[in-house]
């Protein structure tokens, strides 16, 4: 039997340093948001739910006094413990689950953060929920994805070429799903920013590995599309194109 | 001249660091196996591992308990 867990380990487990050199993953404004929200707050300690090849867990490290990496890829996990150890970051730990079952007591945390990881949780609410749990109270949340937008045609789009990329992708959910999955989960949004995100189309195939079929499968129906498609993701001629982002942060409600 | 221990399959872990970690399915305290290197869910009835220092808290990947 082949779990949508085992299918992210393979989409993610051997391309582990990719992940960690990826310009796309390594910069951008949401992780300096990120970590000025961390360095305003000094958190005891934060949690990188969903850390990747750990980006915000390094982000974050200057600015908590601990940070704990979670992520179901072994491989990525070990690339971080490396890389942190590389850059002398002996505050970041790193520890293996799923997003929707959390090993942590009930408020361990008082900074939560995760980024560009729910589009690949089985079950965005349940995620959330345990997030929630796991923050005390007074603590911060944040959440930054790529996000759909609420227009149907435009989401079918996303979701289309997201999936033939990428067998492991669940749903770039739409801001009014996060925002009802977030309220479910007893979060209560702060402030949200919304961004546009470019992508180099040759790099964003490589680093997932996507088989050749699938890369012409995802050019074809960039080119079939209506134009309204192509103007919204401002695709252009080599495939290259731009994702809608949302960053929210979030109290305990 | 004394032959020296075994290396352990798996290097120990910080306690202090495993103080905030609870069984995924039950939410209870674990107890750490350092022999083992394991993390022992009583009520779930699972050894979690512990591989390169990083716990695998994982239900599927858990050794069940006899």
């Amino acid at each position: 039997m082949k779990t949508h867990e085992a299918v992210v380990n393979a989409q993610f487990g051997a391309q582990a340093n990719a992940y960690l050199a990826s310009a796309v993953h390594a910069s951008g404004e949401d992780l300096a948001a990120i970590a000025a929200l961390a360095a305003a707050r000094r958190p005891a300690a934060a949690l990188d739910l969903g850390c990747g090849a750990g980006h915000v867990s390094f982000a974050l490290a200057a600015h908590a006094a601990s940070v704990t990496a979670y992520d179901l890829s072994a491989e990525m996990l070990g690339v971080v413990a490396g890389a942190a150890a590389e850059r002398g970051l002996g505050n970041v730990t790193t520890r293996q689950g799923v997003a929707e079952a959390l090993p942590f007591a009930d408020a361990s945390f008082d900074f939560v953060a995760s980024r560009f990881s729910a589009h690949h949780w089985r079950d965005l609410r349940a995620g959330l929920r345990e997030a929630a749990r796991v923050l005390r109270p007074g603590g911060v949340a944040v959440f930054a994805d790529t996000v759909a937008p609420p227009d149907a045609l435009l989401d079918t789009a996303l979701q289309a070429i997201e999936l033939l990329r990428d067998p492991s992708h669940v749903r770039d959910y739409t801001r009014a799903e996060w925002e009802a999955a977030l309220a479910d989960a007893g979060l209560r949004v702060t402030h949200a920013t919304a961004r546009r995100l470019p992508l180099e189309f040759a790099a964003w195939v490589t680093r997932m590995r996507t088989p050749a079929v699938q890369v012409e499968a995802i050019r074809a129906l960039q080119a079939a599309v209506a134009e309204e498609v192509r103007g919204h993701y401002a695709i252009a001629a080599d495939g290259s194109f731009e994702l809608d982002t949302l960053m929210l942060e979030c109290a305990s409600a | 001249m004394t032959e020296p221990a075994p290396a352990p399959t798996t290097p120990p872990v910080d306690p202090r660091l495993l103080e905030i970690l609870v069984c995924p399915l039950t939410k209870a305290p674990l107890e750490y196996d350092r022999a083992a290197g394991e993390l022992i869910s009583r009520e779930a009835g699972l050894a979690y591992p512990i591989r390169d220092g990083i716990p695998i808290m994982l239900p599927d990947e858990a050794r069940k308990l006899d």
